[in-house]
């Protein structure tokens, strides 16, 4: 095939494959056919959405984007005032990635940007094909479900746009259109049932979780020789909100182990709960403030219930944004709680206050194995901030790294901070059934990387979002990495802490057990 | 004829361009922005943001960061615009403003710069592919009028001479209702015209951008949504909401 | 969208897993793992049926780490770690031995 013959050979030049901010030229269709499965209809009335696509879809879908244009500044603003620069046009990954047209951002905007025009301005139902106006078809229904779900809602366009147009806002607006006439997506909409029935996206329920915690403590003391406690559904101070992959998946498991020991090193009252097991929150990636606001409730449900004084999130950049970003405006107010600290707080400010604090001891060549670089999450680095400065969220957790790491360096500029590219998994993309695109979007990061490894020889990568650590165990293997390379920054804090009365504690200072235990009373 | 015919042309335009403005700019004034999402890092203080939103529209902070070509002709175009503009207000108010005057020889030659960076961003529409792929028929237009605009005025002020008096004349009487002739050149009536093309398709086009970009939520929104709660109007108050059930009451 | 096993057919949702978790039977086991290019050992086996039994307590199949140290306990460290796992079952043993095992996928960000 001509097309795909174009596509390999854009995308296989020796620049191509070394420069992570190589640029493609367009080949049209390039990733037409990678589309996920969509969402049966018992997910989708979960949700408060048709099953099925009603008759008079096209009527339904309008009015649900005049609808969205009436309550959101941002979808009206964007639809009107892009003015077609180009400047985006090299900026999505997933572009980058793929060569196809539709995934420059401004073309993914004009998806829908151009039905826009068609129904609701005067120049597209006078002169369509002058500005580029058409019809809603079925075919450009199809269109949108393609293409808004080759979108991470990563917000780097919005970072280069003279106008601040984020890409993520239409996406979101798109696939609440598309949800509404029926049209969703199963792995978004499936997961998003699980959160309202069981309490988080992976459907764990409170036996399986408290079998979890436990089996970590055991982990734990066996490791250290310290009983370091998980607590579920305690009376405490903090209540800890982290993504479900954390009790689960593999490397987010020992960021979970990460957390544990750090509230324990600092004596910290804290708990997790079981109602609200989980920090993502999927409706965010489908624009529906409504589910979005059921999943945020259950987070101050719990926070009521246990009668916490605070509010951690763990490890996970969407989840990061819709607690930064979204928790207070869809849950809150949150003045039942302590008023000394923000709410909520990420667990990266909590450990590194700490460290500043020098509540902390380290022993920093437990992690001389590792030369360790940081992937900033998307989420984190363009929709969201830790500590009382802008920027903290890149400084903060570098500054953790390197507490307890003795060798970090940094992915090369325009790869980073708020030019992060994403891991290509973001947005509810996070799909076997979209492993093309994900592996795809995930190219110039892993180009990036390979750059920072023949540098400096960079081995590891951390990261601290629940989706950026599954993706890249996913698709580091292709790019000649091992599936444990990605990991998370509380597993290198993990690995580095000496807890009191810890082996750990009695082999560094040349005691026995009973005089370290002794020493630390 | 030509005279009645431009009078009412530009009574229409200067009415749909000032209503039209102003009707989209209420439509985006009163659209609620629920949650802040403002694009991080951003200032956590107001006055952070009144220097950023600065920063964005005289120096094109973003699209400096983002391409350097677009930039530059971007640049050119827009502050040979200003000057332009302000240097025509002297068709417009008499006496003249110090700062009017001032403006003048810059502004006389900020023509040329305006019609290069018009071309240069018309010339990026044609040759790079990716710009080529997202424009429509209007985006190239629009180029092509404004480049009509700045050849036809400075033909007006350099070649062509025109009786500039005259033309100040008949833009006065425009504002007092006391029409005067408008000197029937060809290049004022191509440069008036597209003009007040301008004016009539700013409020339908992509010319909002203009004031657009003061309302873009992810540029003018300060860093505070853990401090400010701003709760969305359409959902109810959370001592109205019912919770989820608890935690295992039900299983897939 | 189904298997064949003995003249039954077994519906599977788009991704080849069973949407009536009590139509699973052994034999079937044997056919989805064909069609994952998996031959059946004995350690195919012994992961499937702790998959079911932790399943049939927890509703829900174990972390990865939790079946690890399950495979440790019963065969050493030798084929009780993840390398061994994910030879067994190269397309993760969550998702694909989960598969085989009859149970619903894992879903989120695993």
């Amino acid at each position: 095939m001509a097309e795909e013959e174009k596509v390999i050979e854009e995308l296989t030049t020796e620049e191509a494959l070394t420069d992570p901010l190589y640029v493609p030229e367009p080949v049209e269709g390039a990733t037409e056919h990678v589309r996920s499965f969509p969402a049966a209809p018992q997910f989708q009335e979960k949700l408060g959405y048709p099953g099925e696509r009603p008759e008079n879809w096209q009527e339904v879908a309008l009015a649900k984007m005049d609808e969205l244009r009436g309550k959101f500044r941002s979808f009206r603003l964007f639809l009107d005032i892009c003015v077609k620069c180009g400047a985006c046009t090299d900026k999505c990954h997933y572009y980058m990635g793929t060569a196809d047209p539709k995934n420059m951002p401004v073309a993914r905007q004009d998806l829908l940007r151009s039905v826009y025009r068609r129904y609701f301005t005067l120049p597209g139902k006078w002169f369509p094909d002058l500005v580029g106006a058409r019809e809603l078809t079925e075919d450009v229904l199809d269109e949108w479900y393609t293409y808004y779900f080759q979108c991470s809602e990563c917000r780097r366009c919005s970072v280069f746009c003279p106008y601040g147009i984020d890409t993520a806002e239409i996406t979101m607006a798109a696939r609440e259109i598309l949800d509404s006439v029926g049209y969703g997506m199963k792995y978004t909409n499936e997961i998003i049932g699980k959160v309202f029935d069981i309490g988080n996206n992976l459907g764990l329920p409170k036996p399986a979780l408290a079998s979890t915690l436990e089996d970590l403590e055991e982990e734990i003391e066996d490791d250290t020789g310290v009983k370091v406690r998980l607590p579920l559904d305690e009376p405490a101070d903090v209540l800890l909100v982290t993504p479900s992959a954390d009790f689960f998946a593999e490397p987010h498991i020992d960021g979970l182990i990460g957390y544990a020991k750090v509230f324990h090193a600092l004596g910290e009252k804290w708990t997790l709960s079981s109602y609200a097991s989980e920090a993502a929150n999927f409706a965010m990636f489908i624009g529906s403030y409504e589910n979005m606001r059921r999943i945020a409730l259950r987070i101050r449900k719990a926070a009521i219930d246990l009668g916490v004084k605070r509010i951690i999130i763990g490890e996970c950049g969407h989840a990061w944004r819709a607690a930064y970003q979204f928790l207070n405006t869809l849950a809150g107010p949150f003045d039942f709680l302590d008023p000394k600290y923000p709410v909520p707080q990420h667990i990266c400010e909590y450990t590194w206050e700490a460290i500043q604090a020098g509540k902390l001891r380290f022993n920093k060549e437990e992690n001389d194995f590792y030369k360790v670089t940081f992937h900033d999450s998307c989420n984190v680095s363009r929709a969201s901030r830790m500590g009382n400065y802008p920027g903290g969220q890149f400084d903060i957790p570098r500054n953790i790294i390197k507490a307890v790491c003795n060798h970090y360096y940094d992915m090369p500029e325009g790869t980073i901070k708020e030019a992060t590219l994403c891991c290509g998994g973001g947005g509810g993309l996070l799909t076997d059934d979209l492993m093309e695109i994900r592996k795809k979007g995930g190219s110039p990061r892993m180009k990036a990387l390979k750059q920072a490894s023949e540098e400096y020889g960079v081995n590891k990568m951390a990261a601290i979002c629940a989706i950026c650590k599954t993706q890249f165990s996913k698709i580091m293997p292709y790019y000649g990495y091992g599936m444990d390379d990605i990991m998370s920054v509380h597993q290198l804090v993990s690995n580095a802490i000496v807890l009191p009365g810890s082996e750990q504690e009695a082999e560094l200072d040349g005691t026995d057990e009973n005089e370290a235990t002794e020493a630390a009373e | 004829m030509i005279t009645t015919l431009y009078a009412l042309l530009y009574y229409a335009a200067t009415i749909i361009f000032v209503v039209g403005i102003a009707y989209r700019v209420w439509g985006y004034w009163k659209t609620p922005q629920p949650a802040n999402i403002v694009t991080t890092p951003a200032p956590v203080t107001r006055t952070g943001v009144v220097w950023r939103m600065f920063k964005e529209v005289a120096f094109f902070e973003s699209l400096w960061k983002s391409n350097k070509w677009i930039w530059i002709f971007a640049m050119m175009f827009h502050l040979s615009l200003w000057l332009i503009i302000v240097r025509h207000l002297r068709y417009f108010i008499d006496p003249v403003w110090t700062v009017v005057v001032l403006a003048q020889p810059f502004g006389k030659y900020a023509g040329f710069f305006f019609v290069l960076g018009g071309l240069g961003l018309l010339f990026r529409r044609f040759v790079v592919a990716r710009v080529r792929y997202i424009s429509a028929p209007s985006d190239y237009l629009m180029i092509l009028m404004f480049i009509g605009i700045g050849l036809s005025g400075l033909l007006m002020t350099f070649v062509n001479k025109t009786d500039i008096v005259a033309v100040k004349a008949f833009f006065r009487g425009l504002m007092t209702f006391n029409w005067q002739p408008l000197p029937a050149d060809l290049p004022v009536l191509v440069h008036l015209g597209l003009v007040a093309v301008f004016l009539i398709v700013f409020p339908f086009s992509k010319l909002l951008h203009a004031p657009g970009v003061f309302f873009s939520p992810t540029r003018n929104m300060v860093d505070n949504p853990r401090e400010k709660y701003r709760p969305v109007p359409w959902l109810p108050p959370v001592s109205e909401v019912t919770f989820d059930p608890p935690h295992g009451s039900k299983q897939s | 969208m189904a298997y064949e096993v003995n003249g039954k057919t077994v519906e599977h949702d788009e991704e080849g897993y069973i949407t009536n978790l009590s139509d699973w039977s052994k034999e079937l086991a044997e056919v989805i793992a064909k069609e994952e290019n998996i031959d059946m050992t004995d350690e195919h086996w012994e992961v499937v049926n702790f998959l079911r039994e932790y399943y049939d307590e927890y509703q829900i199949a174990p972390a990865i780490r939790v079946l690890v140290k399950a495979m440790k306990k019963k065969f050493g460290p030798e084929k009780g770690n993840n390398k061994y796992l994910y030879e067994l079952f190269p397309y993760g043993p969550a998702k694909q031995a989960c598969k085989i095992a009859g149970l619903p996928k894992p879903t989120g960000c695993v």
